[in-house]
């Protein structure tokens, strides 16, 4: 478990997940914090509860056409007018054998204005819950 | 758990402000509206679970786990495009 002590706090931005993350809905401030060494990944750290971190990628860096389908209802909650008004963040998941992927199938996607967020589940199939992630 | 007969076009109302609708039945698949507001989501049960169970693999981690070098991005903004998808009606159908 990450907890926050060990984390290198940066320059932080406070994020809202109204509706928390699948599993974990009771937690609703998070801190985001992209340390410069650890570039391009940023955490996504609990500022109550566990004080559990996510690792979150933006998924260009994976993948050059992810196109992920928004419903009416996921752009009106989150208040996007305009496709840039989204910040597109993919939780990573490292794997005891030094391979990691990417959940595509479950971006969290954030107003970047508002910094209000919300994990949007895809209707797509194309996109992978585990989706590897090929190293340089 | 609360056991009820419903025919298509008949609904259930929760808690006064979620509503399920039978919208067609076609031999044992059941096609399902709902109406949630906003801060209710709505999602099939296998894959809340699978995602579930994603995030909670994805929260215990080392911090100081070493982390994949990627490959920079092609567009160089980095920005993931997003389109809305075109769905008219106020009813989520699953």
């Amino acid at each position: 478990m990450s907890s926050v002590a060990e984390i290198e706090i940066m320059k932080a931005m406070e994020v809202q997940l109204p509706l928390g993350l699948l599993g974990f809905e009771n937690i609703k401030t998070y801190s985001l914090t992209s340390p410069p060494d650890q570039e391009p990944f940023s955490w996504l750290t609990m500022s109550t509860g566990e004080g559990l971190a996510f690792l979150v990628l933006p998924p260009a860096f994976v993948l050059n056409d992810y196109a992920p389908d928004l419903s009416n209802d996921d752009v009106n909650f989150l208040e996007i007018r305009h496709p840039d008004d989204a910040m597109i963040l993919n939780i990573v998941k490292l794997r005891p054998n030094g391979t990691a992927t990417v959940n595509l199938k479950a971006p969290i996607v954030i107003n970047r204005h508002t910094m209000i967020g919300k994990q949007v589940v895809l209707s797509q199939s194309a996109y992978a819950i585990n989706h590897p992630i090929q190293s340089a | 758990m609360l056991i009820l007969s419903r025919k298509s076009g008949e609904s259930l109302v929760i808690d006064g402000r979620v509503i399920v609708k039978i919208i067609r039945t076609d031999g044992d698949t059941v096609k399902v509206g709902i109406e949630a507001p906003a801060n209710i989501p709505v999602h099939r049960q296998e894959v809340y679970e699978e995602i579930q169970k994603a995030n909670r693999e994805a929260a215990n981690q080392a911090p100081l786990a070493k982390l994949p070098s990627l490959v920079k991005p092609k567009n160089t903004s980095g920005s993931t495009p997003l389109k809305p998808a075109n769905i008219q009606h106020q009813t989520k159908i699953v």
